[in-house]
C-alpha cells in the first residue's frame, strides 16, 4: 500500500469513518479569476478529478470547476431511491432518433465526483481487442493507442480505487488488490446457473473496498451504491482524487456551469472559460482548458462556444463534435425463484462475466457482451414490471413477490455510428445556453447482440433454477461525443487527449473513447486521463508554484 | 400508517406485522428526514388546477389500484414534483416538458371521458376509466402523444411516489435504509431480525392459477 499512498494520499486524507475531510475543504486554495491558472478543468468527474490530482501533484496552479455541489455525504446523500434525485444530470436535455436513450439517473452524473458517485462500482478493464475492432473484426474503430501503453495505468488506478475482485480471467489476464467480497442471495445465484451452464462467472471486479482502505472503513452490505455510498467503502473522485488534489494546492470550484470556451481570434489559443456562478456570469483566464463533462455535456459546451476560428464549435473544423456517441445496450433479465432472494442487500454489483465480450467467429454479429449482477430497488424493479405491461391491480400483485427475484443485467457492446450525436436544440436552459439534443438510432449488429444477451441471461437464470423469467430492454454508460484518433478528419483528440484544433485545449472524459467493449467506463477513463496527465506533465516546462 | 388496503388474492398481507418505519430509530439523520416526511401530512398541492388534480387522483387510482383509504397521496408527491421543476432531465423530441405534458394529458383523459360518456374522467365509473386507459397504452398515437411515451411519463412519475412510501416496502417485504446498521445476513432465505418471511412464498404472479382473474386459495 505504501505506493499507493506515495502517488494518491486521498485514503489516508479522509477521517478514520464516514464523512469528507472539513478542515481540508475549509483550507483549499483558492483562485481569482483573474490569476492565469496554469489550467482550468472543466467537470469533477472520473476525468476531471484524476487530471486534476495528477496535475496538482506535479506542482501546477490548477483548478476544477463543476456544475453542481461540493457534496458532503454525511448530509447530502440519503439511503433512498426517491430521495436521491439530486445526484443526477436533470436539467432540460431532448432525446430523439429511431431509439432515444433516456438520460437522467441511469446514465449522468452531477456534483463534485461526477457519475460514479451513483454508478455500481464495477470496474473492468478494456480487453486488449478493444483498441482494434476495426482491423480485427471489421466495425467500430481502432484506437490511436494500444491496450499495452495504457496497461500501467489501469493498474495505478486499480489501486488507488481500489478495485476488489478474483483473480480476472478475461482480456489480459490480471489479479486485483483486494480480495473478492462476500455475495447476497443474487450473486449466489448467478454463480449457481453459470456452473450448471459451463459459463465462467467470477466475483468482482468492483471498486469498494474490502477491508480497511487508508481511513476508509469496509464495506457494511447495505446495498444502495446507486444512491452514493455515505460508508466511503465505494470509490468515487470524491474520495479517491479530490482530497490528495486539494492537499496539493488544487481548488474545486462547485456550482460553477461553463457556458462557454474562449478562444484567442488571433492565436487561436484557448485563454479561459465564461461560466455563471450564483446567478453571475464570469470568466476565469488559464493558460489551458480541459474539457471534461461527460458525453453529453462536453460536445454541448464545445459546439456552443462559437467564435471567429470555430463558426460551428470549437474543434469542429471538419463535423466531428459530437458524433459516435455510444450507449451499451443493457437488458435486465430478472428470474423468480420460490427462495426468497432480497436482491436489496450487498452492493448490487457482485458477480460478473465476459465469457461473451469477443468476437464469435460462429455467430452473425460481431463483438460480444459482459453479464453482471444488477440488484434494482423497489421504484427501479416498478419500471420492469411496468415494462411488461402491468398495472394497477397486476402492478401491486406482481410487486409483492419482489423478494423472490434475482437480476442479471447484460451490456452489450453497441457500435460508433456517426449519426448517434448531441446537437444544439432550439430549447435553451435558465442561462439561456441551447440545451443538448442527444440522437440514437441501432444498427442490426446493436440488436443481434441485444437478443443474445437476453437468451444468455434467461438461459443463466433457468438453470440456477428460475421459474419464469422476464427481460427490460434498457441502455446503460454514455461514451464517445469527442473521440480521439490520429487525425482530425476523423476525431478530435489525439491518443493524449490533445484536441487537433486547439494547442491547449485537452479533452479528459469518457467523450474521447472510440469505442466501448462490454465494460463500465470508469476505469478506463480515470486511466486514459492519468496517462494524459503523465504525458502533459512530461512535456511541460517547469511550472512556478 | 396502517398497512394499504390489498386483498390477500391481489399480493396483500404476505409479511404480517412487518414495518420499515420502525425501524427509523436505527438510520442515519438525513436518511430518516426524508423517509418519515413521507409519513406525515403530504404537502399542498401547488401545480395542478382543482380539474387536473380530479383527473390526475382517478389516474393515479387506477395506475395504483388504490380504491380506498388510506392512500399513499401520489398526487400531492407528484404536483411537489411538478411545481419544483424536478424532471428526470430529459423529454422525448416532439413532446412538451415534463410539467406542460401532465397538464396536456390530464385534459385529454378529460377528452375522452367527455366523449364517450359526457362526464369528466373522475366522474367516469372504476371499469369505464379502467377501458379508456387500456386503450392509451396500446395506442399508437393518442391526441398529440404517442402512446407509449405518455404511458411511461404517467408510470414513472406515479411509480417513483408509490414506491418511495414505507407503506408500499412493508406491502412488498423491502427492508429500506440500512445506514448506518448495514446488512449481516446475505445469501438465499436469509434475514435480518427484523425482517418477516413471506408467507405465502407459492403466490407468483406469473403461475396460471394466480393469473389476473383467477381465484386463489389464502
Amino acid at each position: 500500500m505504501a505506493s499507493v499512498r506515495d502517488r494518491n494520499a486521498s485514503a489516508w486524507l479522509l477521517p478514520a469513518g464516514p464523512g469528507g475531510n472539513h478542515a481540508l475543504r475549509n483550507d483549499m486554495r483558492h483562485f481569482e479569476d483573474d490569476d492565469e491558472v496554469d489550467i482550468v478543468i472543466i467537470g469533477c468527474g472520473a476525468g476531471g478529478s484524476t487530471l486534476l490530482q495528477r496535475l496538482a501533484r506535479a506542482g501546477w496552479r490548477a483548478v476544477a470547476l463543476d456544475a453542481g455541489p461540493f457534496w458532503d455525504p454525511e448530509k447530502d446523500w440519503v439511503s433512498d431511491e426517491a430521495g436521491s434525485h439530486h445526484l443526477y444530470w436533470t436539467e432540460p436535455r431532448v432525446i430523439s432518433g429511431k431509439d432515444p436513450v433516456p438520460l437522467g439517473s441511469n446514465n449522468s452524473g452531477r456534483g463534485v465526483g461526477g457519475s460514479m458517485v451513483h454508478y455500481a462500482g464495477y470496474t473492468p478493464r478494456f480487453h486488449p481487442s478493444d483498441f482494434q475492432t476495426l482491423s480485427q473484426d471489421g466495425v467500430g474503430a481502432d484506437w490511436p493507442l494500444a491496450y499495452h501503453e495504457l496497461k500501467p495505468f489501469y493498474e495505478d488506478i486499480e489501486g488507488e480505487l481500489p478495485v476488489a475482485g478474483e483473480r480476472w480471467p478475461w482480456g489480459d489476464p490480471h489479479s486485483y488488490p483486494h480480495r473478492p467480497h462476500p455475495v447476497s442471495g443474487n450473486g449466489e445465484l448467478f454463480l449457481r446457473g453459470a456452473l450448471a451452464t459451463g459459463i465462467t462467472a467470477k466475483v468482482g471486479p468492483v471498486a469498494i473496498s474490502n477491508g480497511r482502505f487508508g481511513n476508509r472503513p469496509h464495506c457494511i452490505y447495505r446495498g444502495f451504491c446507486l444512491q452514493g455510498c455515505k460508508v466511503n467503502a465505494k470509490a468515487s473522485p470524491l474520495i479517491t482524487h479530490i482530497p490528495d488534489a486539494m492537499d496539493h494546492g488544487a481548488e474545486v470550484r462547485p456550482d460553477s456551469m461553463v457556458t462557454r470556451v474562449a478562444v484567442d481570434d488571433a492565436t487561436g489559443r484557448a485563454t479561459g472559460v465564461h461560466y455563471f456562478r450564483h446567478g453571475q456570469e464570469r470568466f476565469q483566464r488559464a493558460s489551458m482548458v480541459a474539457v471534461a463533462g461527460y458525453s453529453i455535456e462536453t460536445p454541448r459546451l464545445l459546439l456552443n462556444s462559437v467564435s471567429k476560428h470555430f463558426p460551428d464549435g470549437l474543434c469542429n473544423n471538419f463535423d466531428q463534435v459530437g458524433r459516435y456517441l455510444m450507449v451499451q445496450g443493457a437488458p435486465q433479465t430478472a428470474g423468480r425463484f420460490e427462495s426468497e432472494v432480497r436482491m436489496w442487500k450487498a452492493p448490487p454489483p457482485e458477480v460478473s462475466s465476459e465469457q461473451f465480450y469477443e468476437t464469435d467467429p460462429t455467430k452473425p454479429y460481431k463483438r460480444g457482451f459482459s453479464i453482471q449482477t444488477v440488484s434494482p430497488l423497489p421504484i427501479t424493479w416498478a419500471e420492469h414490471v411496468t415494462a411488461q405491461g402491468h398495472w394497477g391491480a397486476g402492478l401491486r400483485k406482481y410487486m409483492s413477490d419482489y423478494v423472490h427475484w434475482a437480476c442479471l443485467g447484460a451490456l452489450c457492446e453497441f457500435l460508433p455510428l456517426a449519426g448517434n450525436r448531441v446537437t444544439l436544440s432550439g430549447e435553451k436552459d435558465r442561462r439561456g445556453m441551447p440545451v443538448a439534443n442527444f440522437s440514437y438510432s441501432q444498427c442490426e449488429n446493436d440488436g443481434q447482440l441485444m437478443t443474445a444477451a437476453q437468451s444468455a441471461m434467461e438461459k443463466i437464470l433457468h438453470a440456477a433454477g428460475a421459474d419464469e423469467v422476464i427481460t427490460i430492454q434498457r441502455y446503460a454508460h454514455l461514451v464517445g461525443g469527442a473521440r480521439m484518433a490520429s487525425g482530425e478528419r476523423s476525431g478530435v483528440v489525439d491518443a493524449d487527449c490533445r484536441s487537433f484544433a486547439v494547442p491547449n485545449l485537452l479533452i479528459t472524459d469518457g467523450s474521447v473513447l472510440p469505442t466501448q467493449g462490454s465494460a463500465n467506463p470508469a476505469l478506463t477513463i480515470m486511466a486514459l486521463t492519468a496517462r494524459a496527465a503523465e504525458k502533459l506533465i512530461a512535456r511541460t516546462p517547469q511550472r512556478s508554484r | 400508517m396502517t398497512a394499504l388496503p390489498l386483498q390477500p388474492a391481489s399480493g396483500g398481507g404476505r409479511f404480517p406485522g412487518f414495518s420499515t418505519a420502525s425501524q427509523a430509530r436505527h438510520w442515519d439523520e438525513a436518511t430518516a428526514a426524508v423517509v418519515i416526511a413521507r409519513l406525515g401530512l403530504p404537502q399542498d398541492l401547488r401545480y395542478f388546477t382543482p380539474v387536473e388534480e380530479a383527473a390526475a387522483r382517478a389516474l393515479f387510482d387506477q395506475l395504483l389500484d388504490q380504491r380506498e383509504d388510506p392512500r399513499v397521496p401520489i398526487v400531492n408527491m407528484v404536483d411537489a414534483r411538478l411545481a419544483e421543476d424536478q424532471t428526470d432531465g430529459w423529454h422525448y423530441d416532439g413532446m412538451k416538458p415534463d410539467g406542460e405534458s401532465w397538464r396536456a394529458s390530464l385534459s385529454a383523459l378529460d377528452e375522452d371521458a367527455f366523449s364517450r360518456h359526457g362526464v369528466s374522467f373522475c366522474q367516469v365509473h372504476w371499469d369505464a376509466q379502467t377501458a379508456i386507459l387500456t386503450n392509451i397504452q396500446d395506442a399508437a398515437q393518442w391526441h398529440e402523444f404517442s402512446g407509449a411515451h405518455i404511458w411511461s411519463l404517467w408510470t414513472r412519475y406515479a411509480c417513483t411516489a408509490f414506491y418511495s412510501h414505507p407503506a408500499a416496502w412493508d406491502e412488498i417485504g423491502f427492508a429500506g435504509p440500512a445506514y448506518p446498521r448495514g446488512y449481516k445476513n446475505l445469501g438465499l432465505d436469509s434475514r435480518e431480525p427484523f425482517e418477516v418471511a413471506d408467507v405465502r412464498p407459492q403466490q407468483d404472479p406469473l403461475r396460471p392459477q394466480f393469473a389476473p382473474g383467477a381465484e386463489e386459495e389464502d
